[in-house]
């Protein structure tokens, strides 16, 4: 998805400082502090976790921080809230599967 | 652990939370307020529509300009709000556990309010679970707090007012809404609402629900079919749209466990499960108390008066009011909180049927089932004159509070009178000056500018515009009806945007004099 760079309403948007992270090890470009899954959404990533028993994708649904649906893994950590956790440079994020990465869930 | 020992604990930064801890800290209380989000102010910084009710009801400002108000205001009085803080627990004794920076805090206060808000409803549809479904309060915070849009073509489900009010928002975010739908029968939200989006073309499906999202990974497509009065699916209506993002505005639910941990008298409403209190938030709990959404869903204004009832009831259970004082200030804004609590959508008013206004005139059915009024529908409305000279039209058509198109115009052109849920009327023996400040100033843009020139076989009408790219003076067009069909060629011959409309454009189109009375809207180009 796009970003909004202008609005009728909220004038032009705040250009946020580019940082470099990682999503399964693909090098991506998002904006400093902006929540994880923001800059995964203008990446064109919609998938954020596949649930343990029944695989099925989940992704960000609330957007607050209350439905936990758009945890992933990162820096190691699983469960991590992507729609509050703010994008630090050099972050390495990654699809949860269950609530391990890919790798371990095999 | 240690305690902690706070006056007055306030859990929730949200327009109630903060709006009692300045009034008590006004009063000289030490008020600590946490929110578990990192910015305060609740839902509020979401809001960039104008406000409803009349001028002490923040009427006619946005809301994420209430909510800079409200925070600076808070922190003029001292009030320390505390955030990434999430209450856990609430105890006897007035105590709470608060986990700050992964680390939990226990604390006691002398009084606690619990200003927590609500968290939204869903419906479970095949496909529900999958990336691309999301809330309507999802699509709120990524266009307006984080500027990303939520998706490219987006179908809503839901037509409250938070359903109608986030599509108008997508709009203005640059998204394709393709339908609303909804379940129900008639449009639930505000007319003037629904109307600002049927005039760009957009379809209303009522009766109808969604029967499937469709996707492997995402949300690639959604089925819709109409429901019978038992609402199952009726074969062979189902409807297929292209989308990648469904939108769920189902309604919203108190989130009062805290207060029911804590053992206070609660109870089962229509509004959901919500602590037994008085008009002030007093619970069965001395010195507990509850305001905003947390004791049964209304909307950001309300909840700033309880807020404020609150906190002076919490001003006298402490000692620093007397109870003279209290009572005062609470028949005030008892009236203030009434006033908002009148007309068609009042509370008291919920899943009755509505066939006449105030007035007594029959009610626009086409509004409530399509969105908009339909043009044989649209003159028995005090607010649709006719006049050679420029006047306003006023298609605003339900009893909703709100009154500040009456005191925007100083040549007394509309009339609504000491009841803020009348009809607005327009006055056709007053001089309009074209200043444009009733059709900036109406929160739901239903008011038209239209000025009569039959002889000369045109006409002009002025309507707002809160979309991007603005027209532009000599831009030739399409004319569309309140339906946002095409009626006819329009050209534009005056953009207006000051600072004084807030955001608020006022276009002006040049019509054939015959479609003055249908032409609502303006599309750039062919079509």
């Amino acid at each position: 998805m796009e970003r909004i760079t202008m609005h009728p309403i909220l004038g032009e948007s705040p250009e946020g400082k580019c940082v470099e992270f990682t999503c399964d090890g693909k090098k991506l470009e998002g904006y400093e502090g902006e929540p994880i899954a923001s800059a995964l959404r203008v990446n064109g990533i919609m998938v954020h976790r596949y649930t343990a028993k029944r695989h099925e994708p989940r992704g960000v649904f609330c957007a607050i921080g209350r439905c936990t649906d758009c945890v992933m893994i990162v820096d190691g950590i699983p469960n991590v809230r992507t729609c509050i956790t703010p994008l630090k440079a050099g972050m390495v994020v990654q699809t949860q599967y269950g609530v391990s990465a890919k790798e371990e869930a095999k | 652990m240690k305690i902690e020992h706070k006056e007055l604990i306030v859990i929730g930064a949200g327009p109630a939370g903060l709006s009692a801890a300045i009034e008590a800290a006004s009063r000289g209380i030490q008020v600590t307020v946490y929110d578990e989000n990192a910015r305060p102010g609740g839902q509020l910084f979401k809001q960039i529509h104008k406000f409803f009710g009349s001028k002490e009801h923040h009427a006619k400002i946005r809301g994420f300009k209430i909510g800079d108000e409200l925070l600076k205001e808070a922190h003029e009085k001292g009030v320390e709000v505390v955030l990434n803080a999430t209450v856990m627990g609430m105890f006897a004794q007035k105590e709470i556990t608060v986990m700050i920076n992964d680390e939990v805090h226990h604390v006691k206060g002398d009084a606690i309010l619990v200003a927590t808000g609500a968290s939204e409803n869903m419906v479970n549809f095949r496909g529900w679970t999958l990336p691309g479904v999301i809330g309507a309060g999802a699509a709120q915070t990524m266009m307006n707090l984080h500027h990303i849009k939520p998706g490219e073509r987006v179908l809503m489900l839901g037509t409250g007012n938070v359903g109608l009010v986030v599509s108008f928002q997508l709009l203005q975010a640059g998204c394709e809404v393709v339908a609303l739908v909804d379940a129900a029968k008639n449009i639930g939200g505000y007319g003037v609402h629904a109307a600002k989006l049927a005039r760009t073309g957009i379809p209303f499906y009522l009766s109808h629900t969604i029967k499937e999202a469709e996707g492997d990974d995402h949300v690639t497509g959604v089925t819709i079919a109409e429901v019978d009065d038992h609402f199952q699916f009726i074969e062979g209506t189902e409807k297929h749209f292209d989308v990648d993002t469904i939108c769920v505005a189902v309604g919203l639910s108190p989130m009062a466990q805290l207060l029911k941990m804590d053992g206070v008298g609660m109870k089962d409403t229509r509004g959901g499960y919500v602590p037994d209190c008085d008009e002030t938030g007093a619970t069965s709990i001395p010195g507990i108390f509850a305001a905003g959404d947390v004791t049964g869903i209304e909307e950001a204004s309300s909840a700033m008066i309880e807020g404020r009832m609150s906190g002076y009831a919490i001003a006298e259970y402490l000692g620093y009011m007397t109870k003279e004082e209290k009572d005062a200030k609470e028949e005030e804004l008892d009236q203030s909180l009434d006033a908002l609590r009148q007309g068609m959508f009042a509370p008291k008013n919920r899943g009755k049927e509505i066939t006449k206004t105030e007035e007594d005139i029959l009610i626009s059915t086409n509004l409530l089932k399509h969105g908009f009024v339909a043009d044989d529908e649209i003159s028995r409305f005090p607010g649709f004159v006719h006049k050679a000279a420029i006047h306003p039209v006023i298609e605003c058509t339900q009893n909703i509070p709100c009154n500040p198109c009456q005191s925007a115009c100083h040549k007394g052109c509309i009339s609504i009178g000491e009841n803020m849920t009348s009809l607005p009327i327009s006055v056709k023996e007053s001089t309009c000056i074209n200043c444009g400040m009733c059709v900036a100033s109406c929160p739901g843009q239903a008011i038209f500018l239209v000025e009569e020139h039959e002889d000369e076989d045109y006409g002009l009408i002025t309507m707002p515009y809160e979309f991007l790219p603005l027209p532009e003076v000599g831009d030739l067009g399409h004319a569309l009806g309140r339906s946002g069909k095409a009626l006819c060629e329009a050209e534009i011959t005056q953009v207006r945007a000051p600072k004084s409309y807030d955001h608020t454009a006022l276009v002006t189109m040049k019509v054939p004099y015959h479609y003055i009375d249908l032409a609502r809207f303006y599309k750039k180009g062919d079509e």
